[in-house]
């Protein structure tokens, strides 16, 4: 199993970013090539990928404030 | 460094040649253009209907820089485009075809005069003033991506100098160092206005300072200078050395149209006198380069060519009306 | 009385076929969606990626399209996967870089142009409509021009008069172009790789707000279901998106969002509406608007585009023309001929928005039965 943490965009520890776009849903198999999310942090925007394949469960809700490095998604 | 063929008394006489196969040409089209016109001078009437651009006095430009070009170069030319495309190797027949709007035309009679285009030469025209520029462009992106060493003219009137696209299109071409040459023709006349009513500076070859690309302006309506000019261009333009500004001060001998009176034209009692096809004639004889027997099969030569592209258009079917929706798409249908 | 405009007619022969090697090879047409997720702009990069490894004689040219990735994010990413040879950023010229395009498809590349705005039109338009829509037909079908020019349209986020029209319309006037407008990942995905693959020039214009950007206001159906291989959807081929029998709302781009919104909310008051997402404006889907109204004999037509002379106009003229007693009620929701407006209040006021399209879809249901 793996986390899956809001990446860090910004050099600034207490900047924070939000989800755009979950392209999955909680329940849905992932494994490492499947697009699972869209983050921003202002206006440049990155996407994430989880670490290891499995059945994914997400924890935040998208348009959601996230501070960088929180934990997102669990993958089991 | 020689990077085109030096200039020889068969060169001469070639160039000579290929000007008195435009002029042949030129007088054919004012012929049969007026053939049917009178007695009033009816635009939209005759067998070739429509605008008519003449380029007689703009043969040294057409001929000078043909002789550099092969059917595998591209060429955009201007609504003045017939002694282009007769230098470029445009076929006769189906670009007659076309001015007689016929079926047989390089456009199957659907572009005109002002619009042929002849994939087989790459050939092309574009009737808005500057606007054949950009095009040019792409077709040496394309050469310069396959590795071919074609390079693509764009020509231009003075009066296109003043255009927007014409700045755009130096600029990227000098940015992407593309096979381009641009040549301008410089005929004194945009229509009606003279060049010292529409232009701040006396030579546009001056603007390829801006754009740091060579320029030169050719002056006496020069075949030779022509020549020369736009054969370094050309060659440096193989080189993959990037593009180049020609300019030739040129000469409009008859009007902006067929049905230009021209009477606001102040220089017209001394056009004749300029007339580039009997001075360049005489340089020859005078350096015993021509004599008459080879003038005057030059002459007989064109006649036959251009009256059998005469002959074949007249003869060719007029496109039927049932297909004037056709070509609109390549694949399928406008619903 | 029945008076058609359709012509079913194609070119026989072609001297100067591209040599790309995209069109002719066969791949699949409108396959199932499948379940992989993507935004529509991120559809739109996938297109372009696959048909850029296919053929080499696809590229892209245009202002902030390499490590930017395109103002409105249609070429993320292309550049590190092709390089700046194939993913040209070019200077502010867009008659000169546009027309470069036009030159680089006469010669048998497959470029795909972005004009970063459509309402930057003004300063190119010659090279579209003069050029690139007719030098097919002046050649006499001897010479094609297989070229894309995508460019973003629409509003609804402030950016004023000069950066919120529509303007397919006017696209869509001009003889000469293909004129495609998705309104969901699927069919960007599907009509990019069409548009591509064609061997005419295809306008393909993507509206903002139907990209799923992160930094504008989204509707959930700017993600959505897309397959991971190549695959066609037709140019030419309108779609019922939801199926209705009381009103058409016949629409295109985000402005099918907004008519799906709708319809979900006056379904719970008993109003069965159906949505056709004409997808493609030319060729027009003629006979998909038929199908629809003559379920419903009432018409709504949403545009985002200038009310008058335009494509509301040629819908409503459609069953006009084909079959004028087809038609209980006909309306369009568009922009009323006015500059889009800056203030928030204002551009909402003009544009096509969900309670215009709900007080629509009500007064036809009103008036098409007291009729």
């Amino acid at each position: 199993m793996s986390d899956v943490t809001f990446p860090t965009m910004s050099d600034d520890d207490d900047a924070t970013g939000v989800i755009v776009t979950w392209f999955v849903e909680s329940g849905d198999a992932v494994t490492p090539k499947t697009l699972i999310a869209e983050i921003a942090v202002d206006k440049v925007d990155a996407e994430v990928y989880p670490e290891t394949a499995g059945t994914i469960t997400i924890l935040a809700e998208e348009e959601a404030e996230v501070a960088q490095g929180s934990v997102i998604a669990t993958v089991t | 460094m020689t990077l085109y063929p030096e200039l020889t008394d068969d060169i001469r006489r070639e160039l000579l040649s290929m000007m008195v196969l435009i002029r042949t040409y030129e007088e054919a089209i004012l012929r049969e253009y007026h053939a049917d016109k009178k007695p009033g001078f009816d635009i939209g009437a005759g067998l070739i209907p429509g605008e008519m651009h003449l380029a007689a006095g703009q043969e040294p430009v057409a001929a000078g820089l043909g002789a550099h070009l092969t059917a595998d170069d591209a060429l955009t030319a201007t609504h003045r485009p017939h002694h282009l495309a007769i230098a470029k190797g445009v076929r006769l027949p189906e670009m007659t075809a076309e001015i007689f709007g016929r079926e047989s035309g390089l456009g199957r009679g659907r572009g005109g005069h002002m619009h042929l285009f002849d994939p087989q030469t790459h050939f092309s025209c574009s009737g808005i003033v500057a606007e054949g520029l950009p095009p040019a462009l792409g077709q040496a992106l394309a050469f310069q991506r396959r590795g071919s060493d074609a390079v693509a003219v764009a020509v231009l009137g003075e009066g296109a100098a003043n255009a927007g696209p014409f700045h755009e299109s130096l600029n990227l071409a000098a940015l992407w160092k593309l096979p381009v040459v641009f040549v301008v023709e410089d005929n004194d006349w945009g229509i009606s206005v003279p060049r010292a009513k529409s232009t701040a500076i006396l030579s546009n070859a001056d603007r390829g300072v801006a754009y740091g690309i060579p320029g030169v302006r050719v002056e006496e309506n020069s075949v030779e200078g022509v020549y020369e000019a736009t054969g370094e261009a050309i060659a440096r333009a193989r080189a993959g050395e990037g593009p180049s500004l020609v300019e030739v001060h040129t000469l409009r001998l008859w009007g902006h149209f067929e049905g230009d009176a021209q009477g606001y034209r102040e220089d017209l009692e001394g056009v004749p006198g300029r007339d580039p096809l009997p001075t360049y004639k005489n340089a020859l004889e005078s350096r015993g380069a021509l004599t008459e027997a080879d003038y005057t099969g030059m002459e007989a030569a064109a006649a036959e060519q251009v009256e059998d592209a005469i002959a074949f258009a007249k003869g060719s079917p007029i496109p039927d009306p049932s297909d004037a929706l056709n070509y609109v798409f390549a694949e399928g249908a406008r619903a | 009385m029945t008076t058609t405009t359709d012509t079913e007619r194609s070119t026989a022969t072609s001297a100067a076929a591209p040599t790309g090697t995209a069109a002719g090879s066969s791949i699949p047409v409108e396959p199932d969606a499948g379940t992989r997720k993507l935004s529509t702009a991120k559809a739109i990069q996938e297109a372009i990626a696959q048909q850029m490894r296919a053929d080499d004689s696809v590229f892209l040219m245009g202002e902030d399209i390499g490590p930017y990735g395109g103002i409105f994010s249609s070429t993320t990413g292309l550049i590190d996967e092709f390089g700046a040879e194939r993913v040209m950023d070019t200077p502010i010229s867009e008659t000169a870089f546009i027309g470069a395009g036009i030159g680089a498809a006469v010669e048998g590349m497959r470029p795909i142009v972005e004009l970063m705005f459509v309402d930057f039109m003004g300063v190119c338009l010659d090279q579209m409509y003069n050029h690139m829509a007719k030098i097919h037909f002046e050649s006499g079908g001897n010479v094609q021009v297989p070229m894309v020019l995508m460019t973003a349209t629409g509003g609804g986020y402030s950016d004023g008069a000069q950066h919120s029209q529509s303007l397919w319309g006017t696209f869509a006037h001009l003889p000469g172009m293909k004129v495609v407008v998705p309104s969901n990942p699927y069919d960007a995905k599907g009509l990019m790789t069409a548009a591509i693959r064609s061997n005419d020039p295809v306008v393909f214009m993507f509206h903002k707000g139907v990209m799923g950007l992160g930094w504008m206001k989204k509707n959930r159906r700017s993600i959505g279901p897309v397959p991971e291989e190549a695959y066609e959807v037709p140019i030419g081929k309108a779609k019922v998106v939801r199926e209705g029998t009381d009103v058409s709302i016949v629409t295109l781009s985000l402005s099918v969002h907004h008519a799906l919104d709708v319809a979900e909310k006056v379904e719970q008051d008993g109003i069965s509406v159906e949505v056709l997402d004409l997808r493609s404006l030319v060729p027009l889907d003629r006979d998909a608007i038929m199908a629809s109204v003559s379920k419903t004999r009432r018409l709504i037509v949403v545009d985002e585009d200038y009310q008058s002379f335009g494509v509301s106009g040629e819908v409503i003229a459609t069953v006009a023309e084909r079959k004028p007693g087809l038609l209980d009620y006909a309306s369009r929701v568009c922009v009323p001929d006015v500059p889009i407006p800056y203030a928030s209040g204002l551009e909402h006021t003009v544009l096509p928005g969900p309670a215009r399209i709900e007080a629509a879809v009500r007064e036809a249901v009103r008036e098409g039965n007291a009729s």
